[in-house]
């Protein structure tokens, strides 16, 4: 697996773009035992072709700096740019930025643009698209992006090639955000003076990426087509891509298996179908390409309600919840225990110092009675509900197994099922839960992902994802705020793992699993990407063999 | 009477009580007896029926535990003669206990919906007038919409409980019980019978539940038990969605997360499948039978 050849020339340079770069090495080892082998990589690629991929839901809009759904993404990328993009090594590669530099105190990062970019209506693209994407977009409506990019005050364009970003104060965070899934770079010159969230061009978009858009038809499929003008040359080699809307699980294995379809990024099988279609002859389970998303599992209480308050509640369900067992039943082996809020493959910032909380009944038991909730003569000592996340059926299957682990220490759950909508509304809007289990991306900055889940100031009513169990802790604010603050790589590194420290002993939220999502191929595919977002990315690199 | 007066209702009297037992040939009791396909359904719910009464006798214990290793295949050891399914809950166990839930759903619906059904009917049926017509269009409305999409819509604003499950299914189902009941007040209310009563001096609320009711409930018996049949299916149905209780188990729950593995593990859909076959097919039979029996001009054999 990749060796990281740039750590150490890149430790001994100077600036703080190197020491930046060093800091998103996430290696992008197969994880969890990825898939045995992978596409045959023929050394020459093959031009044409239709390739049919599928995708789950349907988005709701193509522009991913304005609709931020993985599916959204999915297809997004194909039509727009990063500045950058990474390697599966996590380092820094050229896109619509052909070379870039980090003032030495770390608040200047200077952009050299590509000077032969169109965008698809033939419009030239310039610094002032960069500057308008950002300021405008990724500031203004992206979900994450205002917290990511928050000491961005200016985007300077000395010259149309010329992009220059300053920071209030140094940002290392932004590094693990310029690539293309997560801060696209669109037209100002069909955004200028609308309001992003409503244009029409985002149902119709016009990008500078390797493909086209060519039609939408709703609830059915999204064609693209080939870039000629595209400015990494020669790529893409497919002549189209349609991205076919499959809801049925079931369904989406059987178009895999009959050849119908050749990619599924994203929630591609039934998580018990998988093993069979390993087995296939035909077909690629392929876990790398999702260690920048980072989806990791948890249980989360309501901490404004009794009897969450008390620690020694929220410690005997860490230990009454077997991490392990839900991993290899509920999750068919796709996932592993969790030891704290940040994945064990980004090797730097993780650490395995936190404490832990094994899986003992006996325990969970003697904490429960010496928190004074005793058992009645039910067998009963506490009765809750818990609200699974509406995201498939292995979450709510994953509720169930809850429901059982918790009763054998005396906890009658109820579970309440919800669709997605009223799931989000119940959750993230009206509080309306004792407990919620559910994932979220821990991406490849805990500032981005982790910080979300502890951080008393992301407790944000009617916002997805964000700190809805009511987390407010001064202790764990004040170690966020020294992360996003801290410029230097390492001081901040070591915050960030008594971030992990914190969240562990005070235990706001028992971290259980690091899910392994996957993506299901057909072997005719070549070209495949590993990277640590290769599951969203764009497919201008993949050829179809015959 | 087109009875077949040599079928041998006595055959059916204990022989040392011949006297004292014998019935009537043209009661209920010996009718229903005569009815085979009232007979096998009967029998058929019978048994679900102590499944689901006695399912805490013969397992004690919660059929949610996860007892054993998942994927067990039926018939493949004795512990569990079912197998297990995909978080290693035994299915035996799980079908006895379901029997229970789509049971008792089954009734409460079909109970809720015969209650409204009975109560819009008679009404709009004696009265008639401007009572009629607001009462008529107000179940048309009902019956306008496509039952199962209603009843996810209800299940889906209420939150999925046996609660709403129990009230969706009755919302959309009583407005056929309702028609039924209305047909059959307007035959009765002018019956000289009525007409009597009614010079008696009556009540209308007397006159309908002695007098009409009475009378016009023979074919909501056997819509009802027809209505059962409905409801559990409506419940499988709605489970199988997702919209069902996720703290209780019932068969369409059951066939609704077999539905995953069907491709690997198709017991898990197939055994559920065919506890509410057996069911639903009871349900009907006796439905059938009942309205056979109920009917003085069918002969049995």
């Amino acid at each position: 697996m990749p060796h990281f050849p740039s750590r150490l020339p890149a430790l001994s340079r100077r600036t703080l773009l190197s020491g930046a770069a060093a800091t998103l090495l996430v290696p992008a080892t197969a994880r969890l035992g990825a898939a045995a082998t992978t596409s045959s990589e023929s050394p020459a690629p093959k031009a044409g072709g239709t390739l049919v991929a599928v995708l789950d839901p349907e988005p709701a809009g193509l522009v991913a700096g304005i609709t931020i759904s993985a599916p959204a993404v999915a297809v997004s990328s194909n039509i727009f740019d990063g500045l950058v993009d990474y390697d599966e090594g996590f380092k820094l590669r050229p896109a619509l930025a052909k070379s870039w530099e980090t003032s030495a105190d770390g608040t200047t990062i200077t952009f050299r643009l590509r000077d032969d970019v169109t965008w698809h209506d033939g419009t030239p693209f310039t610094a002032a698209d960069v500057q308008y994407s950002l300021m405008e977009v990724t500031k203004k409506t992206h979900p994450r992006g205002n917290a990511v990019f928050a000491n961005l005050t200016a985007v300077e364009t000395p010259d149309p090639y010329t992009a220059v970003f300053r920071f209030s104060r140094p940002s290392p965070v932004v590094w693990s955000a310029f690539n293309g899934t997560e801060t696209q770079i669109l037209p100002k010159h069909l955004y200028e003076g609308t309001n992003p969230l409503t244009n029409p061009w985002n149902s119709k978009p016009i990008g500078t990426g390797a493909f086209i858009f060519k039609e939408w038809v709703k609830g059915d499929r999204i064609v693209l087509e080939r870039n000629p003008n595209y400015w990494d040359k020669g790529r893409p080699y497919l002549d189209r891509v349609v991205f076919r809307i499959i809801r049925d699980p079931a369904s989406r294995a059987a178009a895999l298996e009959t050849g119908e379809a050749q990619y599924i990024p994203l929630n591609p099988v039934p998580l018990a179908d998988v093993a069979r279609i390993r087995a296939s002859k035909d077909l690629v389970v392929e876990t790398r390409g999702f260690e920048g998303p980072a989806q990791m599992y948890f249980f989360d209480f309501n901490l404004r309600r009794e009897p969450f308050g008390d620690i020694r509640v929220r410690q005997a369900f860490a230990h009454a919840l077997n991490r392990q067992a839900l991993a290899d039943t509920v999750f068919y082996g796709l996932a592993k225990p969790a030891t704290g809020p940040v994945p064990s493959y980004q090797t730097q910032f993780y650490t395995a110092d936190v404490p832990q909380y094994d899986y003992s009944l006996a325990k969970a038991e003697a904490l429960l009675d010496e928190a004074g909730l005793r058992k009645g003569p039910d067998g009963v000592r506490l009765r809750i509900d818990h609200i699974p996340s509406a995201y498939g059926e292995d979450y709510r299957r994953a509720g169930e197994y809850f429901k059982q682990a918790l009763k054998r220490i005396g906890i009658e759950v109820t579970l309440r099922n919800y669709d997605l909508p009223s799931y989000v509304k119940v959750v993230f809007t009206d509080y309306d839960f004792d407990t919620h289990s559910a994932w979220y991306s821990a991406y490849p900055d805990p500032q981005i992902g982790v910080q979300r889940r502890y951080w008393s100031q992301a407790i944000k009513k009617g916002t997805p994802s964000s700190n809805a169990s009511g987390v407010a802790d001064p202790e764990i604010d004040a170690v966020i705020a020294r992360i996003q603050t801290e410029g230097n790589v390492e001081a901040r590194n070591a915050q960030i793992r008594e971030l992990q420290r914190l969240a562990q002993a005070k235990l706001p939220s028992v971290n259980l699993l690091e899910l392994s999502f996957f993506r299901v191929y057909s072997r005719r595919l070549a070209g495949i990407e590993y990277g640590p977002f290769a599951g969203y990315q764009s497919l201008k690199t993949v050829w179809l063999e015959s | 009477m087109s009875l077949d007066a040599t079928s041998a209702p006595l055959a059916l009297a204990p022989a040392r009580s011949r006297r004292s037992w014998r019935l009537n040939p043209s009661s209920f009791t010996a009718r229903f007896l005569r009815s085979r396909t009232a007979l096998i359904g009967t029998t058929g719910l019978l048994l679900v029926s102590l499944a689901a009464v006695f399912a805490g006798v013969l397992f004690p214990g919660d059929p949610l535990d996860m007892v054993a290793r998942p994927f067990i295949w039926p018939f493949t050891t004795w512990t569990y003669p079912l197998g297990t399914d995909m978080l290693g809950r035994d299915i035996l166990v799980g079908l006895v206990y379901a029997a229970r839930v789509s049971l008792a759903v089954g009734l409460a619906a079909a109970a809720l919906a015969v209650g409204l059904g009975v109560l819009f009917g008679a009404l709009s049926g004696y009265f008639g007038g401007w009572v009629d017509q607001v009462l008529t269009r107000i179940t048309e409305v009902f019956q306008t919409m496509p039952s199962l999409v209603f009843v996810v819509v209800v299940v889906a604003i209420l939150s999925p409980s046996i609660t709403s499950i129990v009230l969706g299914i009755a919302i959309t189902s009583w407005p056929q019980i309702a028609r039924l009941v209305r047909a059959e007040t307007l035959r009765l209310r002018d019956a000289e019978f009525v007409q009597a009563a009614r010079v008696m001096g009556m009540g209308h609320g007397r006159i309908i539940l002695t007098h009409i009711l009475p009378n016009a409930i023979s074919p909501v018996i056997v819509a009802g038990s027809i209505l059962v049949a409905h409801a559990i299916l409506t419940e499988a149905a709605l489970s199988f969605l997702g919209l069902g209780d996720p703290n209780l188990i019932s068969w369409g729950s059951m066939i609704g997360s077999g539905r995953e593995v069907l491709r690997t593990a198709w017991y898990m859909t197939a055994l559920p499948g065919i506890a509410i076959s057996i069911t639903v097919m009871a349900l009907n039979l006796l439905g059938n039978g009942l309205n056979d029996v109920l009917n003085p001009r069918v002969a049995l054999t």
